[in-house]
Formats: structure tokens, C-alpha cells, sequence
């Protein structure tokens, strides 16, 4: 592959960089080759093309969560839909224009289609969690929070599911019985959690705004006061890069 | 694409007993899995950095109507169950996609086994 840039002579080449890369596999494997193999002779037959490719690897990394609290925003307000979301989600999701079949639109990447969405009640608290690996619904939630990977998550929740979520900073009282749900390669799973207090009235897009991912894992609640689209605060850039960019600061090491 | 009927390839598969295929089976080494290779690094991701090509991939077959998502999810899961059996998930899927690929005749193994070549010439060139 031909290299955008030569960073031995560019004179901002990875010398300069004050933090050292992250780590990376430093070999290539035959699967790499495979996956590489297949893609490239499929192109090459016509089967698609590699603009088509890129659009779908392109979508695929921005999936986000957005899907799975229009869900809970609908089921909250609608309590045929939520009972048709409780029997046979997958058909739900159809409603809302999410087809796990589909790798068009709104569609998934290759997940498995056996979901089911565990309705939180006044006494029972869903929280989700893969034990194995990484499983999660991708098509309602997009791509899985890095902590939901990690195995302190992983291996902890199962055993101390109350202390796991008070360190999420979900307090519960000992009279909710807290069920944790181990998804696998074959069932995805979902929270619905109940709808807060002080939503009355509140239109489907609003409902929907406080429905965050974190509430669909189950290590949070939805609260009125809280939208998953906050603006974020922002930290003032401590060394402006000036109007000329940093290739036009001449001597600089 | 979703709720069609299967296709005579895939009742065919559902009545034959998957078999190994050679060349994919010089192929697993399960040293050089991502979940084996990637703490040797220190490397944290979950899936290999093909993961999200082979997904690609496996959307576009879906995609042109070459091959079902339905189909090639019950395909995996038959062939997960039997021929790649151990094989942790992202290479199982990759596998499984290629055995289906040569199994339907999409692929054959001498070209694959040829553009396997090529490729890694290319990324071990310096």
C-alpha cells in the first residue's frame, strides 16, 4: 500500500509527538489475509463494489443509540406497541424502522436476530451484560460503550451486580430485586426501563431525548432533567494551533 | 430481503452435513486469534480492526441479494456448531463466511488460495 505521507522527511514526522502511539498488533495473521481475500475477489467479481464497501463499513462505525430509545419513547406511550415489544421485539422494531434483517437504512451489522426487551417494574431492575465477549443489540444501541468490554465489568457484574452499579452511581434499595441478563452470540438483550416521574405530556421526541444508552444497559435510570443530548462542556484548548496551522511554524521542534 | 423464502442453496446446506474445507483449515490457528494475539501486544480492543470490513462485507453480499443475511446467519450457526466449533467469534464468522462463499461456488478455494498469497506479499512488503 502506498503511504500518504513519508514521515522520515516531512519534519513533523512521530519524533515530534509527545505521547507514544497506542499499541497495535505487530503481525499480520491469515486472517487478516482471509478477510482481505474474500473482499477484494468479491469486488473483483462484481458481487459489489468497493464504494459500496466503504459506505457500509463507514455506517457501521457510527451506529449510535438513537434507534433504542425511539423504542422505549414509543413503548412508554403506546402500550399495544410495548406489548408487542415485550413478545416478539424483533417485529417491534420493524415499527420503527429497524429490521435486523436489513443491512440498509437503520439495519444492523451482522447481529443475531433473537432480542429481548426486559421491562423494569417498581420492583425489579434489569441490568445487561456479556460475560463472554462483547454481545450487545447494535442495531437499537449502537456499538457498545468501551467499559460494557472491559472484564472488570464483565466478571463483576454477575457477582456484585448492586456494587457494580452504585460505582455507575445507581443507588437501589435493597427492596428491588436486581436481574442481570448475560447476553451470548445467539440473544441480545434490552432494558426498558420505566418511565420517570414528571413526563407527563411529554411528546414521543421528547420521552425519547432522556432515554439514554446507558438507561437501555440498565446501569442508569432516565430522569425528566436529563437528556442524552446535553451540550457537553467544553475545555479551552491550552495551546492554540495558530491561524497559519502548524506546518507554517518554520523552526519549530 | 428479510421474510423471503430460503434459497435452494440454502435448503441444500440445510440437508448436507458441513464438511472441513482444506484450505480454511490450514488456516486455524487459534494462537493467532484475536482474543490469544491481541493481550501479547497490549492491545484492549475487543475485535480485531477487520472486524468492521468483514461486517461490511458481509452487509454488501446481503445487500446484492448474493447472500441473504438470514441465510448466512443460520449458515454460521451450523457450521459454528460444527466445523468451527472452538473457533472464537470474529474468526468463526470470518471462516464461516468464506466456507459459505466456496461451498456455494461464489468463490473457488485455488483463487482464494492465490489471492491469499498476493495479499500477504503485500502486506509483508517493506
Amino acid at each position: 500500500m502506498q503511504r500518504s505521507h513519508d514521515h522520515a522527511d516531512s519534519g513533523h514526522g512521530h519524533d515530534y509527538h509527545e505521547h507514544p502511539a497506542a499499541p497495535m498488533v505487530e503481525e499480520i495473521t491469515d486472517f487478516e489475509v482471509l478477510e482481505i481475500a474474500v473482499r477484494e475477489l468479491a469486488i473483483e467479481k462484481g458481487l459489489f463494489t468497493a464504494e459500496d464497501h466503504r459506505k457500509f463499513t463507514e455506517w457501521a462505525e457510527q451506529i449510535g443509540p438513537a434507534a433504542g430509545s425511539r423504542l422505549v419513547a414509543k413503548a412508554w406511550i403506546d402500550p399495544a406497541f410495548k406489548a408487542r415489544v415485550l413478545t416478539d421485539a424483533i417485529a417491534a422494531c420493524r415499527e420503527i424502522g429497524i429490521d435486523w434483517a436489513e443491512p440498509t437504512g437503520a439495519g444492523t451489522p451482522s447481529d443475531y436476530m433473537n432480542l429481548r426487551v426486559l421491562e423494569d417494574t417498581p420492583t425489579v431492575h434489569h441490568v445487561i451484560v456479556c460475560t463472554l465477549c462483547s454481545c450487545y443489540p447494535r442495531p437499537l444501541l449502537g456499538h457498545s460503550p468501551y467499559w460494557y468490554r472491559s472484564p472488570n465489568y464483565r466478571r463483576r457484574l454477575i457477582r456484585w451486580p448492586r456494587q457494580v452499579l452504585t460505582e455507575f452511581g445507581l443507588s437501589l434499595s435493597s427492596e428491588i430485586e436486581v436481574r442481570v441478563e448475560d447476553s451470548n452470540q445467539k440473544c441480545r438483550f434490552m432494558v426498558l426501563p420505566m418511565r420517570p416521574e414528571g413526563t407527563e405530556g411529554w411528546t414521543e421526541e421528547q420521552l425519547a431525548g432522556i432515554v439514554t444508552r446507558d438507561c437501555m444497559i440498565g446501569v442508569a435510570l432516565p430522569h425528566a432533567a436529563r437528556t442524552s443530548d446535553e451540550v457537553r462542556p467544553m475545555h479551552k484548548a491550552r495551546r492554540p494551533v495558530p491561524q497559519a496551522g502548524r506546518h507554517g511554524e518554520a523552526g519549530r521542534r | 430481503m428479510s421474510g423471503s423464502q430460503p434459497s435452494a442453496a440454502a435448503a441444500a446446506e440445510r440437508k448436507a452435513e458441513p464438511a472441513p474445507i482444506p484450505l480454511l483449515e490450514t488456516l486455524r490457528d487459534e494462537a493467532k486469534t484475536w482474543e490469544k494475539l491481541a493481550p501479547c501486544y497490549g492491545v484492549t480492543n475487543p475485535d480485531p480492526p477487520w472486524k468492521v470490513s468483514l461486517d461490511a462485507t458481509c452487509e454488501c453480499l446481503a445487500d446484492s441479494a448474493v447472500l441473504p443475511a438470514l441465510e448466512r446467519r443460520h449458515a454460521e450457526d451450523r457450521l459454528g456448531e460444527t466445523v468451527y466449533q472452538g473457533t472464537p467469534g470474529p474468526e468463526q464468522q470470518l471462516l464461516a463466511l468464506a466456507h459459505i462463499m466456496l461451498s456455494r461456488g461464489l468463490l473457488s478455494e485455488e483463487d482464494l488460495a492465490r489471492r491469499m498469497n498476493v495479499v500477504r506479499l503485500r502486506l509483508e512488503a517493506a
